[in-house]
């Protein structure tokens, strides 16, 4: 989802720099991502902090109240630093819950971070998302056209792409028709064409981003694998080794919120599966 | 102020996509009625005209035609107010799949409900000001010559205030229940319904109701074809102020916004 927003996206204050060593990285590629000491903690907001009664009793007790139902916050992502080149692919390698998809969040920009200095030098697209931003009572049409409104700002080009979208969805004249009368596979086939027919600089990609029904699951594979060689930069979070190995050359292992390893890919698959399962 | 200015700028370049999905939703929540979205400004004239009949009857008015346009256009003016501020303290909840999955500015949910009720109120404002034009002849030219800036101001009005309501709502669950309360009092604390000298001793309660002070001056030209320029600045300049208030704090809130809904 990009009207663009200016780029480079900076989050954090000192300046730093990151080839402290010309011989740590390749001087060739320029950064896409650049992180140091990134942490993020995820607030809990319980009843306490979200009920106005408790607020106004804890103003009026001087604060007395605050300690025993405060809210609690999740470390879910812990002095985080690494460094991504334009080009590279980059395997995300961690069990459920490890932090994967929070670090896809953050370099996408839906986080931000609470620690540490994080730079993005282009736009990075997350393809996680699983609904359509127009309302359901709409059509597919309308939606594409919401879609490509907010992708492109304008709607030039966008003959060609609903051309696409409508070819490979299958879903033909039903374009025309409201989503709510879609099935659950034509809603998702619809919204994996759109996300699937425009290029992106660096793609944030998660293994569970659906396309429908099994019918639709071979062609999909192609056009996933398509859309993937074609991005400039790719972060693909997957528990299949095999799909890793086929898009990605280096990995990092989460583990607890940490990079516990961050290396060439089959060196991180191996460290991952020594010890970290 | 650089992140209000990003703000805006944002809002610039993403104009056609939340002017658009506003428009479909105005569409969609119309789909299969023979009316459309007629049924925005029909609803307030079968307001209008009961409570003109109702209330003209309990004041016993004396100049009937005058009360209906007074009544009319105050209510109108009002039901665009009620509607964006009722809508506002869940706005963020409703958005909530986008807000965790995709990575657009969330000034963009804020834009696309105001132009959504500001699609509504013209709807509904211009077919009222049709109807009451067979009451006061001179509404449509009284706009026009001096109506503007007072548009003008409500339409700002409508954007920063239920703004906060969204970043207070999204943190407070309760303002959900109580908004709605807080709008039905302020209605009947603001001279809709009655004149403004009817409060009497009381009519300090309309100076300091903000709701009121951005639709008299809309009514007052409307119907006196008066415009007052040095109110309707110093609206101009809250609003200024509203809005650049509550882009900054959207602006400050927004890192916690995924996590809050």
């Amino acid at each position: 989802m990009n009207v663009p927003e200016p780029f480079t996206r900076t989050y954090g204050h000192e300046p730093f720099n990151l080839l402290r060593n010309a011989e740590d990285h390749p001087v060739n590629r320029s950064p896409v991502l650049e992180l140091r000491d990134v942490s993020l903690r995820i607030p809990v907001f319980s009843m306490e902090t979200r009920s106005l009664k408790r607020v106004l009793i804890r103003s009026v007790t001087g604060g007395a109240l605050r300690k025993s139902g405060s809210g609690a916050e999740i470390e879910a992502l812990r002095r985080i630093s690494c460094t991504i080149y334009h080009g590279e692919r980059v395997a995300l390698i961690g069990h459920n819950g490890a932090g994967k998809s929070t670090f896809l969040r953050l370099v996408s920009g839906i986080y931000q971070p609470t620690t540490g200095l994080f730079r993005a030098h282009c736009p990075v697209f997350p393809m996680i998302q699983k609904s359509f931003i127009t309302s359901p009572d709409l059509s597919g049409m309308q939606a594409a056209k919401g879609h490509y409104l907010l992708m492109h700002g304008d709607l030039r080009g966008f003959d060609a792409f609903i051309e696409d979208v409508i070819d490979f969805s299958g879903l033909g004249d039903f374009i025309h028709l409201p989503m709510k009368g879609y099935s659950e596979g034509m809603s998702a086939r619809l919204l994996f064409s759109m996300l699937t027919a425009s290029q992106h600089d660096c793609l944030a990609l998660d293994e569970g981003f659906g396309a429908g029904d099994a019918r639709f699951f071979e062609r999909a594979q192609r056009r996933m694998e398509d859309f993937i060689a074609s991005a400039g930069t790719l972060l693909l979070a997957s528990h299949a080794n095999e799909l890793l190995r086929q898009f990605c050359t280096r990995g990092l292992v989460f583990h607890q919120g940490q990079i516990a390893c961050d290396a060439p890919l089959e060196e991180a698959l191996s460290f991952y599966h020594e010890r970290c399962l | 102020m650089n992140a209000v200015f990003k703000s805006l700028r944002y809002a610039w370049s993403s104009r056609r996509a939340w002017w658009f999905t506003a428009t479909a939703r105005t569409r969609a929540r119309f789909a299969r009625t023979a009316l459309g979205s007629f049924w925005l400004g029909l609803s307030n004239l079968f307001s209008i005209a009961a409570l003109a009949l109702v209330y003209g009857t309990v004041f016993k008015v004396q100049d009937f035609p005058h009360y209906v346009v007074y009544l009319g256009t105050g209510l109108v003016i009002w039901n665009a107010i009620a509607a964006a501020l009722s809508s506002a303290p869940i706005l963020f909840e409703h958005n909530a799949g986008h807000l965790k999955n995709t990575n657009l500015n969330p000034i963009f949910y804020t834009l696309e409900e105001w132009a959504f009720q500001v699609q509504s109120f013209v709807q509904s404002f211009g077919l009222v000001l049709v109807v009451l034009s067979f009451y006061q002849r001179t509404l449509f030219l009284h706009l026009v010559a001096v109506g503007l800036l007072p548009l003008l101001n409500l339409i700002l009005f409508l954007y920063w205030l239920p703004l906060l309501v969204c970043l207070l709502g999204v943190r407070f669950r309760d303002l959900f229940q109580l908004v709605p309360i807080i709008v039905q009092l302020l209605f009947l604390l603001s001279p809709i319904l009655y004149e403004k000298k009817s409060l009497g001793a009381m009519s300090w309660t309309a100076d300091l109701n903000p709701f009121y002070r951005i639709l008299s001056p809309l009514r007052h030209a409307l119907i006196q074809g008066e415009f007052k320029a040095d109110q309707s600045l110093l609206i101009l300049a809250v609003n200024i102020i509203g809005i650049t208030i509550s882009l900054f704090l959207l602006d400050r809130q927004r890192r916690h916004l995924p996590f809050l809904v």
